[in-house]
């Protein structure tokens, strides 16, 4: 049986090689510059507690919301609301993003930068409500 | 969009990322990857129950999974009276019982791309559906327990690895069409030189 093939098939067979070429092209190089972002995250960070609290301010981004920051920085809500001067009823269930773009359109970035500003200064001095370790 | 969804899936927990993946199972393109890598982040922060997120989910992606063979069943009739009997539609019919649970397996997680058309052509070639289930739960749970394991692991770093995973699936992907494109070359190839001598 002699199987002749049709033109519009060929073709087909080269898009497809083609096309899997620049896939891999692209997504080869998409997976190098993952690959690199890797060095600087060698292996994972260590377990804590199981209400371990996260350090690196520069991890919060615009999709968060402000109890998932309070709960991750372990800051309160009230304190980061009070420094954004933005209620907290109404407000819990936004991002930031949109918090930003409610009462602060003109500032681009503002409530971001506040929030980790906020959390910083929080961190750096002590909470005067907190009561003192009991002696042993 | 990934960004909106994250959002909803810290305000909602579980049963939004259950919706979620559940349309993403139907075929809609939803960054679920990197939902599914975020919640594992989120139950190690104590946002998400783990036990919980995990169970829902992997429950949602299979009943989507399921609707979408199902759409290739139904409408199998109206293709089978196109193409049936022709020995293009039985080599093809013949290729996927036998790749078939490994399509189905794979593209689960790895080849997330193919997902949909390997639920699709599974349906339409009636694939038995106890095999295809069986195939599908496993990839799944390799879905959700793998990568929701590594955004569990790497906790607030989840991005880094969303990033990896998501551009190594679709370096896979062209891996597979490519070496497909060359091997059909090859096949006829070998046939012309046959053909010749």
């Amino acid at each position: 049986m002699t199987e002749k093939r049709k033109p519009k098939t060929n073709l087909l067979v080269l898009g497809l090689t083609v096309f899997g070429c620049l896939l891999m092209l692209v997504f080869g190089l998409r997976v190098m510059r993952a690959l690199d972002k890797f060095d600087g995250v060698p292996q994972p960070p260590p377990f804590a507690a199981a209400d371990e609290i996260e350090t690196d301010v520069e991890t919060i981004e615009d999709w968060m919301t402000v109890p998932f920051i309070s709960h991750t920085y372990g800051v309160p809500p009230e304190v980061l609301m009070k420094a954004l001067m933005i209620p907290v009823k109404g407000n819990h269930k936004k991002s930031l993003k949109e918090l930003n773009e409610e009462y602060y359109p003109r500032s681009d970035g503002y409530v971001i930068d506040t929030v980790k500003a906020t959390i910083l200064a929080y961190r750096s001095s002590p909470a005067p409500d907190v009561p003192a370790p009991p002696q042993p | 969009m990934s960004d909106f969804l994250l959002t909803q899936v810290i305000n909602y927990g579980a049963p939004l990322l259950g919706i979620v993946v559940f349309i993403g199972g139907l075929g809609v393109p939803l960054p679920c990857t990197v939902l599914v890598i975020a919640a594992g982040a989120f139950a190690r922060q104590g946002i998400l129950p783990w036990h919980t997120t995990a169970l829902i989910s992997i429950i949602s992606v299979i009943v989507g999974d399921s609707i979408s063979y199902s759409f290739g069943y139904y409408a199998s009739e109206r293709v089978i009276e196109r193409f049936g009997g022709s020995p293009r539609w039985l080599e093809a019919e013949k290729a996927f019982q036998k790749w078939g649970p490994l399509s189905i397996f794979f593209s689960r997680f790895l080849v997330t791309a193919i997902a949909l058309p390997v639920n699709l052509i599974s349906g339409t070639t009636r694939f038995p559906f106890r095999k295809f289930i069986l195939f599908d739960a496993l990839g799944e749970v390799v879905w959700i327990f793998g990568y929701g394991g590594l955004g569990y692991l790497f906790g607030s770093q989840w991005e880094v690895v969303s990033e990896f995973l998501s551009n190594f699936g679709g370096l896979v992907l062209g891996i597979i069409l490519f070496v497909i494109g060359i091997k059909q070359a090859r096949n006829w190839q070998i046939k012309k030189h046959q053909l010749l001598h």
